[in-house]
């Protein structure tokens, strides 16, 4: 049973030496997907391969948890023109560090993953957007690309088959906003990175206007696992709602930070204690943001048999996103943290939109305000006001990834804020 | 016919559109910064938002699901939409302002947070009067600001080209001047740099902004972030009145809007016009305003015994042309036209010559072959090519004209509002043996050659009309008032708010800013005070009678003009000679 973690063995970073190496890769049964859908092409038309990643219900890892499969299908049929895959392996969430993971350790499986998705959508340019700060990663990425195209897997008529696909690395230059799929694509085109207005959808125009699906580096490489073991095994790894294995990244005030693959649905306490080590020092546990800084912080308390799967979060408050853990202890100053991540959101507004724009920066600077002990207890109102004017009034998601931290550790530390305030609170006599 | 209902008021729509733009045409208001008409459509000021949603259609049934009181069930977006990228939809019901507290709101915060790092140094702004964000602040906006912080600053005064200077810190980053250097211009020289609330737009490093309808991004810009270098500390927008007129500094007549202070012409805007140059013009046709404010002709001069010209009166003027006139005979006179002189003027020039027994009339085009483009600027540099060409001008090239000159030893020589002497090989010794007669606006190299000079009305002075390019007849309407018009008794002379409530202490009235001009058919008209042939009123006179001579102008009136802003007529390429 994988759902055991103690008994768990890694399916998407496994322990073996030089796996990213691609003659160690085939010898671990490596493009034996690929290779067994284009030997028979008749059961694994694009049709059914699409529907059977529908099937295995791989949900996004990206952050919003969305079927990879049901996304896949919502490309147009192909009418002979250009059309595109655009990998996401930007990870700028803070708090996030598994895709280089895969790049480091498992390339293969990726591009894999990457080939049979291109085969499943008909598409024949795939893109790979790496951040630009994991220069080392894209060299590595790319060293595997070149071995890929070396052995046949990618380029002209993939081993042999009518089926062509490329693919190419394109470094970003250091944006957050450039790892929202429409801002992906506007810096893929050599644009300013900013989010398009939706609808259309990438799918109906997207790069350059052509049909575009935008994938997860770690959804992509779990791709592979359910073309070689199909859906129904893939099912069987975790929740029903949430398959499939998943690259937690803890980092944070535990014994030992990482990246830890574990089935999805793990409990949180489980991988704070026993996966990570449990807490640094022995200190308490005061809070945690599960999937990565956009994701609402939540009190120790409220973590109580909660698991790393999307419906159990929701029910406890918060999101799955990328599952970046931050662990906090009780030394934890939330008005420190809260204000340092709206500082980095402030700074990574794109500035399209008026109410992130300018809203990011007032969040920043009232929680300045506060954290350097000038605040009054009006400028926690005044806070959530801002929260919600910024939420759900903007183009992309920015806004609300910056307005929910703010909005849920006002609600979830209250007092902690409002002790910050005390200080210049003066009596109306 | 497809319907939607906005504020629960129902409106039929024809062609698929845009809900902010369909409000707009049918004359509702919803406040916007970022939306152009002509540009696209990036939604990213957030101002328009508006509640939307659709009736829930129920596909058993085929027909639109019901509540208890019988009245459509709307399924609502779950989130505001901005209308001027929302698509219209049949059945599509929206809420604004009028109707939703929380669409109201939504206005109201979205204005708070443009505000918070906008300077409102509205006192010292340029824009201010004309200022889309004050003005929707005033109407839509929040009583006050809860931002208690310092605002951010950015660059102020830098000059982005040599016409436009940017303010940074007044930009709400609606990008609209970006699109229009994109997407209308095409020279792609500005861009947003920096990010969050601290971007502005900008020019590639060390490129200069120097697009020819840069001017164009001041008009578009929804606050004071960009001003015109020339315009800028001029003049407040209330001083000024505001006239249509249309650029006469080039060939391609785009609409204009004249704005004047003290019968000075202080800027120049485009005015919408959907045929010629939708909202935009060249930087060239907003900067030729001072021709009709600087070194202009007021009252005739006149050249005694080869000495320098002089002053002298409008009487001593044309009783010094009639003595020359009756010395001559009628091949003995040249007559040169212009293409920049109207029709009107054109037409009388032309009748009164006629009538004396003059034979042929030239005129010099004003063509600068490649400095067209293809958005608005032609290669022709006069407003009335086409028009002239219609009245039966014939056009003579620069090096002609100086063998016509030589070979027919004119005794007298007319010319029309053109400077020749600058662009042909005519030199002043070419005109020393005839006696020169210079009808013009303003002082040239031809105006000091000639040995009499008649002060005409520009194109703000007088009422008349031009023909572009394309042949569509425009008219101007007089802006600035000359020392024997009066704004209060035309009627179709705009009015300034200090005209209509101004007293004479603060309403400006310097005399030397009249010029001592008349238009030039009335002068025509004044020469000919003893006959009755030439006995014209009005310019619009002048418009019917072509209209009964010349077929390609028959029925066009100032009105019809007015209304169409320009006729487009019927007009034989080139070389149309009409008997007059």
């Amino acid at each position: 049973m994988p759902n055991d973690w103690k008994t768990y063995k890694p399916l998407l970073l496994p322990a073996i030496k030089d796996l990213h190496e691609i003659s160690i890769y085939e010898k671990n049964n490596g493009y034996q997907a690929l290779r067994k859908i284009l030997k028979d092409r008749e059961t694994w038309s694009p049709k059914n391969v699409t529907s059977e990643v529908k099937t295995a219900n791989i949900r996004g890892r990206g952050g919003a948890g969305f079927n990879a499969g049901l996304k896949w299908s919502f490309m147009p049929e192909p009418d002979g023109k250009p059309r595109y895959l655009a990998c996401n392996g930007d990870e700028s969430e803070p708090g996030t560090f598994k895709d280089r993971k895969i790049f480091e350790f498992n390339p293969h499986l990726f591009i894999e993953g990457a080939i049979i998705a291109a085969y499943a959508m008909q598409v024949e340019v795939i893109y790979v957007y790496i951040r630009g700060e994991y220069r080392p990663f894209v060299k590595m990425l790319q060293k595997a690309i070149e071995q890929a195209y070396e052995k046949g897997y990618l380029g002209k008529k993939v081993q042999g088959s009518d089926f062509s696909v490329d693919m190419y690395t394109h470094m970003g230059a250091g944006a957050y906003i450039c790892g929202e799929e429409s801002s992906l694509m506007e810096s893929l085109e050599g644009k300013r990175g900013y989010p398009r207005v939706k609808p259309p959808f990438p799918a109906q125009r997207g790069l350059w206007g052509r049909p575009t699906t935008i994938n997860n580096i770690e959804t992509l490489a779990n791709v592979p696992l359910v073309m070689n073991y199909g859906a129904d095994w893939y099912l069987r790894i975790g929740p029903d709602t949430h398959p499939g294995p998943v690259l937690y990244g803890i980092s944070g005030h535990v014994n030992r930070p990482a990246v830890y693959e574990y089935p999805a649905g793990m409990n949180i306490m489980t991988l704070i204690n026993d996966v990570a080590g449990g807490m640094r020092g022995g200190k308490k546990l005061k809070a945690l943001i599960p999937g990565g800084s956009s994701t609402p912080p939540l009190r120790a308390d409220m973590l109580e048999g909660v698991t790393m799967d999307a419906d159990s979060l929701r029910e406890a408050g918060s999101m799955m996103g990328t599952a970046g853990m931050v662990v906090m202890d009780e030394d934890t100053d939330m008005v420190d943290l809260i204000w340092r991540i709206s500082y980095f959101y402030a700074h990574e507004s794109c500035g399209q939109c008026t109410p992130c724009r300018d809203g990011t920066g007032w969040l920043e600077k009232t929680l300045r305000k506060i954290k350097n002990g000038d605040g009054e207890l009006r400028d926690l109102d005044l806070l959530l006001a801002i929260c919600h004017r910024m939420e759900g009034r903007t183009i992309c998601a920015l806004a609300d990834a910056a307005a929910w931290p703010v909005r849920y550790s006002i609600d979830r530390f209250r007092e902690e804020f409002e002790r910050k305030c005390k200080k210049t609170v003066y009596a109306v006599a | 016919m497809p319907e939607i209902f906005i504020d629960n008021k129902r409106y039929e729509f024809e062609q698929p559109g845009k809900v902010l733009q369909f409000m707009l045409d049918n004359g509702l208001d919803l406040p916007f910064f970022c939306y152009h008409p002509s540009l696209s459509i990036p939604a990213n000021c957030r101002q328009c938002m508006v509640k939307a949603g659709m009736p829930v259609f129920d596909k058993v049934k085929g027909t639109f699901e019901l509540d208890e009181n019988g009245e459509r069930v709307i399924r609502y977006f779950p989130k505001l939409m901005t209308a001027c990228s929302l698509d219209l939809a049949d059945g599509m019901v929206v809420h604004t302002h009028h109707s939703d507290e929380l669409v109201k709101q939504a206005q109201a915060d979205n204005l708070e947070f443009i505000l918070i790092n906008h300077p409102l140094d509205c006192p010292i702004c340029d824009q201010a009067g004309e200022c889309p964000l004050q003005i929707l602040t005033y109407k839509y906006g929040p009583e006050g600001s809860r931002f208690e912080h310092k605002k951010v600053h950015k660059p102020k005064a830098i000059q982005l080209g040599p016409r436009v200077i940017l303010d940074a810190e007044r930009c709400i980053n609606c990008t609209r001047c970006v699109r229009f250097t994109d997407e209308i211009s095409k020279t792609h020289q500005l861009t947003i740099i920096s990010r969050g609330d601290k971007n502005y737009p900008m020019t590639a490093n060390g490129k200069v902004f120097d697009d020819p309808y840069s001017l164009n991004t001041v008009d578009i810009c929804p606050v004071g972030a960009l001003t015109s270098a020339d315009f800028r500390f001029k003049a407040r927008v209330w001083e000024m009145n505001q006239t249509p007129g249309i650029d006469i500094s080039n060939g391609k007549g785009c609409s204009t809007w004249v704005w004047t202070r003290d019968n000075l012409v202080m800027r120049i805007t485009p005015r919408f016009n959907e045929a010629v140059n939708d909202h935009w013009m060249p930087d060239s046709g907003r900067l030729s305003y001072r021709i009709f404010n600087e070194n202009r002709i007021s009252k005739p001069w006149i050249r005694p015994d080869e000495k320098e010209q002089v002053r002298t009166t409008w009487n001593n003027a044309e009783l010094t042309l009639r003595e020359e006139l009756d010395k001559v005979k009628p091949p003995e006179i040249l007559v040169i036209g212009s293409p920049h002189a109207s029709v009107e003027d054109s037409y009388a020039y032309k009748a009164y010559f006629k009538s004396l027994g003059v034979a042929d009339f030239y005129f010099l085009p004003h063509v600068i072959p490649g400095s067209g483009d293809d958005l608005l600027l032609s290669d022709d540099q006069a407003p009335n090519t086409r028009g002239i060409r219609a009245l039966g001008y014939s056009e003579v090239a620069g090096d002609k004209l100086q063998k016509l000159v030589a070979s027919g030893r004119p005794k007298l020589v007319f010319i029309l509002n053109d400077d020749i002497l600058d662009r042909s090989d005519l030199a002043p010794s070419h005109l020393e043996d005839a006696y020169t007669v210079y009808l013009g606006t303003n002082h040239n190299s031809t105006s000091r050659a000639a040995d009499l000079v008649i002060p005409i009305t520009t194109a703000v002075e007088h009422a008349a009309s031009y023909i572009n390019v394309d042949g569509r007849i425009q008219r101007t309407v007089p802006a600035k008032e000359t020392l024997y018009t009066n704004r209060r008794l035309n009627l179709e002379m705009s009015m300034g708010r200090p005209d209509h409530y101004g007293t004479k202490f603060d309403n400006w009235v310097t005399d030397a800013n009249r010029i001592d001009c008349i238009p030039a058919w009335e002068f025509i008209t004044r020469l000919n005070s003893g006959s009755d042939t030439f006995v014209w009123e009005s310019s619009r006179r002048i418009l019917a009678e072509i209209g009964k001579k010349i077929p390609a102008f028959q029925g066009i009136t100032y009105e019809q003009m007015d209304e169409n802003n320009g006729i487009q007529l019927k007009l034989e390429q080139d070389s149309e000679v009409n008997t007059i």
